[in-house]
């Protein structure tokens, strides 16, 4: 939990930040000169809050701890541990798979929640800077805002973050016992997460 | 599935354990007996206790714990019935990630329903009795193979159990301390024996140790047992 969430902390800022301002930077610049300005709260809220923040966020998560979740228990099934649980009475799946499960979906929904935060801020900077005013900002991001963004979000988070907990964690464990198959399985869970995460969102839009 | 009327307490029942072995395995481990069967190393022995654990299934045959198939049971009661097992894997088995201390207290924490106080005692006691107290909060990656065996064997025989299968047991260790594993592993002495069964494969044992054993057999190429002269 640590290790995904809070050691995330600053890269997801970091990348929200920068996103969220070059594209209120540029939209503010671009859309004021035909006098569209209200489009902006539109372009936070479906471009970045609801699309690319959960995006960007799984991304980042599958990236850091994918990996870690695949190398780690594909160790531990290399290292005669997944083996040594089993003969104790404990199931791995309870052990080693659920802790990470349910740390990948807070995580994922804490960064999410953090991501989209610190993208209004910057937006707020960004129109800012190019004279748009402070309270006109927030008006319009918060009139393009509905509840139903809010959830989709939402079950994007859980979304994404099962498939963060689930995918590595079936590709570590499915190594038999070869130290070397350890980086394949490592590798193999990143892509196959990667393709869950963009096949989910193509998912979520189509039925949005 | 249960066999009954099956007092053996571990029974292996023609068992293919080796692709060149002619002959399948079989072998019984009575009441308060202690034995080993000795082999290469692609002898196929190190496959046993998974085969008695329900961890694999052999392509043939069977092997019973106490008159039971471990491996037919259901998931929750093949979990329940593996802690009336003591198992210690070759290569230990440690979890790295935890101190030796919380690796013995780990299969009390999950299996028992002992209060937190009780499984603290328990674990103080096993770590007392393999003389592991000063090393206890080492990570097995910083303990050395006589801390990290020792370890292994307090956490096999946490639940007290009535059976104990040792992979290479005693490898790399002095004779001195392979006998005094050997005697915590034993759980004292009744009229009858040892106070557990105990079942032990290995490559070599030492000859100390081979003198303390109820029975030790050699595995040949072909799969028969041979007994071992000391």
């Amino acid at each position: 939990m640590r290790f995904t969430a809070l050691h995330a902390v600053g890269l997801v800022s970091l990348l929200s930040g920068i996103l969220s301002f070059l594209v209120i930077s540029q939209a503010t610049r671009e859309l004021g000169r035909i006098g569209a300005t209200d489009y902006i709260g539109t372009l936070i809220v479906v471009a970045i809050i609801r699309e690319l923040g959960p995006l960007l966020t799984a991304l980042v998560v599958v990236g850091r701890s994918g990996t870690a979740i695949a190398a780690e228990l594909a160790t531990n099934q290399v290292m005669g541990e997944v083996r040594a649980l089993e003969s104790m009475g404990i199931d791995p799946k309870q052990y080693l798979v659920l802790p990470r499960f349910l740390s990948s979906l807070v995580s994922v929904f804490a960064l999410l929640v953090l991501f989209d935060l610190v993208a209004v801020m910057a937006g707020f900077a960004a129109a800012r800077f190019n004279g748009l005013p402070g309270p006109r900002y927030f008006q319009i991001v918060l009139q393009s805002l509905s509840n139903r963004d809010v959830w989709l979000t939402v079950f994007k988070a859980l979304a994404f973050g099962t498939i963060v907990g689930v995918v590595p964690s079936y590709f570590g464990l499915a190594v038999r016992r070869a130290s070397t198959e350890i980086p394949i399985a490592a590798s193999r869970a990143v892509v196959a997460a990667l393709v869950g995460i963009f096949l989910c969102s193509a998912l979520f839009v189509a039925l949005g | 599935m249960t066999i009954p009327h099956s007092p053996v307490p571990l029974l292996f029942d023609s068992i293919p354990i080796a692709r060149d072995a002619s002959h399948p395995f079989s072998l019984e481990v009575p009441e308060h007996r202690t034995i080993a069967v000795l082999g290469d190393e692609d002898s196929g022995l190190e496959q046993l206790g998974g085969y008695a654990l329900g961890l694999e299934r052999p392509e043939s045959g069977r092997a019973l714990v106490f008159g039971t198939l471990v491996a037919s049971l259901p998931e929750p009661e093949r979990l329940a019935f593996r802690r009336r097992v003591g198992y210690l894997p070759a290569g230990d088995g440690l979890l790295q990630n935890l101190s030796l201390r919380d690796n013995v207290a780990l299969p009390l924490r999950f299996g028992s329903a002992g209060t937190l106080r009780d499984i603290e005692g328990r674990v103080n006691v096993m770590l007392t009795a393999v003389r592991l107290t000063a090393a206890a909060a080492l990570r097995p990656a910083q303990a050395n193979d006589e801390e990290r065996r020792r370890a292994a064997l307090a956490r096999a025989v946490a639940f007290d159990p009535a059976l104990l299968i040792l992979e290479q047991p005693f490898d790399g260790l002095t004779a001195r301390v392979a006998s005094e594993l050997l005697e915590l592993a034993r759980g004292g002495e009744s009229a009858e024996g040892a106070r557990r069964r105990i079942f032990i494969t290995g490559q070599e044992i030492p000859p100390l140790i081979l003198r303390r054993l109820d029975q030790v057999y050699r595995l040949t190429r072909a799969g028969m047992l041979e007994p071992e002269t000391v």
